[in-house]
């Protein structure tokens, strides 16, 4: 796991024997050599595994986190270089649970070709960068996906003039979309699996794409459901254009770390997963110290104040109320960054709660 | 003296060598071994258990056989080691097992002590209440004032009186010590309803005087998700047991069957020539052939195939898919794509 005997202690333990070379205690001596020997072996397999993650990330004193140049509502600096969105958000959470104190995080900026090298190499300790969880990622980078923060999937856009409230009701429109992409192709297929008729427009650039569907050129304009919402910000009369509810391809979002070191794997999966469970419970930023001293067993075990959860992991037991506290639970980051309390204003949809009719769904704290 | 520090290192090297090999290469043990080492449940209907015959069924049972079908062509070539709630998580981190697919619930406590890894969610349990049809409630909150027969002492007691706290519905608890005192109890007539995990409540339902005069009702007012666990720090095994769970999920989103996967074969759709191994060499990574994915369809079908089979609509239990159902169809089983 992602703990075991510090840097520190093992460096005790492997001088130990030439410590006691005075004592003619032989058994004392091949015990202090096989504990050093334990030691090192740990150490050893630890280095190997890239375990000792949380371990170095203490002794730093920071968490760093790659993440994506600036994409608005996910991870994008402002012009003094403070760092917001829902990705910036779970590093910051990680930072609270580990230091009690959401300020102590590196944020390194990384370009997509960049992303995956920068974390092999050990140049950031974790990735929150908008990636989507595919199984060619999944299995051939020697990386872990820890979750899904966001899913994200393909999906359409179109005057509300048209007074249509769903895709299924797109029979006979036109629709742009951008040239040789797999966008172009799941839209081929949804048309054709619900037996309507379409006509698609297509261009070399996504840009040309939003310029054509602005100036109506086409009934829809279809990408990925984030990207509808972040280029209707572009549009002059951005209040005039609704995105429809359907999702129609497959893009989950996650955060991303290195193999062997599955204890750091935990941490950062049930970070995401106590936001989960906080909202789930009610218990948010505002009142997290007020729910302290609730009796509901399960916003006990959350908070900390029954049970040893955080041990397992290395972690504080209070790791969980820290997060709430300083960060909030997922759906008060949700908002804030790209829902309602945005510029975006995206509908939680698949990102609702499963008791809400979306896909957020965190296993239990006990 | 040296010798003899130098021959207790040696032992204490080998002993974790052989252990980081154990951690590194179950794949290989596997392979070399032509079986798979599968711990299940001793008995329980429509997840692990033998007939007479020693013939194994159930949800979990069909995951094993089709990593074996993933990794030999062949979902025969499983070994299933029955195990009790207590033995389950030694035996796998023992190395007994290769993998644990025994309904055992995704919590904190099991997932994060060194060694112990979930890899998905195979099966969403939770709890749920079953009802008399004649009564003609179709949800929990149609039950204001209600009787409910539960078991004294237990999280389902304080989960049902939660959910009904927090709905405002009024209702007088009927409590006993045994599961079968309560199961009796609903059946003589004492409750308007009883409650347990769904996935109990449907085998339960089985064991009352008319089954069919009692219906499930849809609502499931706690978590129970349930999964395989592997060991800690085998990446490339670990994504194994997790990508033939999402090959399951996505042959079924994709409309691949057991019975037209091999028609499938020469469809123009890229997902599903990427799923069956057509086009790309997605089996590599995890150190598969790259038709594993069309192995899995074909030996064992699609993840609802399976459901209906065990525990579903052509089984004693006709569970509804409810929570399991596809994402597209209103659960929350979801796969990430291939590609």
């Amino acid at each position: 796991m992602g703990t075991g005997p510090g840097l520190a202690e093992l460096n005790r333990e492997r001088e130990n024997p030439f410590r006691q070379t005075g004592d003619n205690n032989m058994k004392k001596i091949v015990r202090a050599a096989l504990l050093a020997a334990v030691g090192a072996c740990a150490a050893g397999s630890a280095m190997a595994q890239g375990s000792g993650t949380l371990a170095q990330v203490k002794s730093k004193g920071i968490v760093t986190c790659g993440v994506g140049p600036g994409l608005a509502g996910f991870g994008i600096p402002d012009a003094q270089g403070n760092w917001s969105g829902l990705d910036v958000d779970l590093c910051r959470a990680i930072a609270a649970a580990v230091f009690d104190d959401p300020a102590k995080v590196k944020f390194v900026p990384l370009s997509a070709k960049d992303r995956f090298t920068a974390l092999q190499s050990g140049e950031v300790d974790l990735l929150s960068r908008n990636t989507t969880w595919t199984m060619s990622r999944d299995t051939s980078l020697g990386l872990n996906f820890a979750g899904i923060n966001y899913y994200d999937g393909q999906g359409f856009m179109v005057r509300k003039k048209l007074g249509i409230d769903s895709a299924l009701k797109l029979a006979g429109a036109s629709i742009c979309t951008q040239q040789g992409t797999t966008t172009e192709l799941n839209l081929a297929d949804y048309f054709r699996n619900n037996k309507m008729k379409y006509e698609v427009v297509a261009f070399a650039s996504n840009d040309e794409t939003v310029k054509a569907y602005e100036s109506g050129r086409c009934d829809a304009f279809t990408t990925d459901a984030s990207g509808l919402y972040a280029e209707r910000l572009k549009l002059s009369d951005q209040s005039e254009h609704i995105v429809l509810p359907e999702i129609i391809s497959k893009e989950p979002l996650g955060p991303v770390v290195r193999h062997g070191d599955d204890g750091w794997l935990d941490i950062v999966k049930w970070t995401h997963f106590a936001m989960l469970n906080a909202e789930e419970l009610g218990v948010t930023k505002a009142n997290a110290a007020e729910m302290l001293k609730s009796e509901n067993p399960e916003i006990k075990r959350l908070l900390g104040t029954e049970g040893k959860f955080g041990e397992a992991v290395g972690l504080s037991n209070d790791w969980a109320y820290r997060i709430v506290k300083h960060m909030g639970n997922y759906g008060e980051s949700f908002e804030k960054n790209v829902g309602a309390g945005s510029l975006l204003k995206i509908a939680r949809g698949q990102n609702a709660l499963w008791t809400k009719g979306g896909l957020q769904y965190a296993p239990p704290i006990r | 003296m040296i010798r003899i520090i130098g021959a207790a290192l040696f032992a204490v090297a080998a002993v974790f060598g052989s252990a980081n090999a154990q951690a590194q290469q179950t794949l290989a043990q596997i392979k070399s071994r032509g079986v798979l080492n599968c711990g299940s449940n001793t008995g329980l209907i429509g997840f692990g258990a033998p007939d007479a015959q020693g013939n194994w069924s159930g949800l979990d049972v069909e995951y094993c056989r089709a990593m074996a079908a993933a990794i030999f062509n062949d979902p025969a070539k499983v070994k299933f080691t029955p195990l009790s709630a207590n033995d389950r998580f030694k035996a796998l981190l023992a190395g007994e097992v290769d993998v644990l697919v025994r309904n055992s619930t995704w919590t904190i406590t099991n997932d994060t002590p060194p060694g112990l890894l979930f890899t998905n969610v195979n099966y969403y349990d939770g709890q749920g209440l079953m009802v008399r049809r004649k009564l003609g409630v179709m949800s929990v909150m149609q039950l204001a004032g209600a009787s409910i027969c539960v078991q004294r002492g237990t999280t389902t007691e304080l989960n049902v009186v939660d959910y009904f706290k927090i709905n405002n519905l009024r209702h007088t608890i009927v409590a006993f010590d045994t599961g079968p005192e309560t199961l009796k109890a609903y059946d003589a007539g004492r409750c308007d309803a009883f409650t347990t995990d769904a996935s109990s409540l449907y085998s339960e339902r089985l064991k009352l005087t008319v089954p069919d005069d009692h219906m499930v009702l849809v609502e499931i007012i706690s978590k129970e998700p349930l999964g395989p666990l592997t060991r800690d720090n085998d990446s490339q095994w670990f994504k194994l047991v997790r990508w033939v769970h999402f090959a399951m999920l996505n042959a079924e989103e994709l409309g691949v069957t057991k019975a037209n996967v091999d028609q499938m074969r020469g469809s123009t759709n890229p997902e599903i020539r990427r799923l069956l191994g057509i086009d790309g060499k997605f089996g590599e990574g995890l150190g598969l052939s790259n038709d594993w994915a069309y192995r899995i369809v074909k030996h064992v079908g699609n993840y609802g195939e399976s459901f209906e089979r065990t525990v579903g609509s052509r089984s004693v239990l006709r569970m509804s898919r409810g929570q399991n159902a596809l994402w597209t169809k209103g659960g929350l089983q979801y796969a990430p794509p291939i590609r």
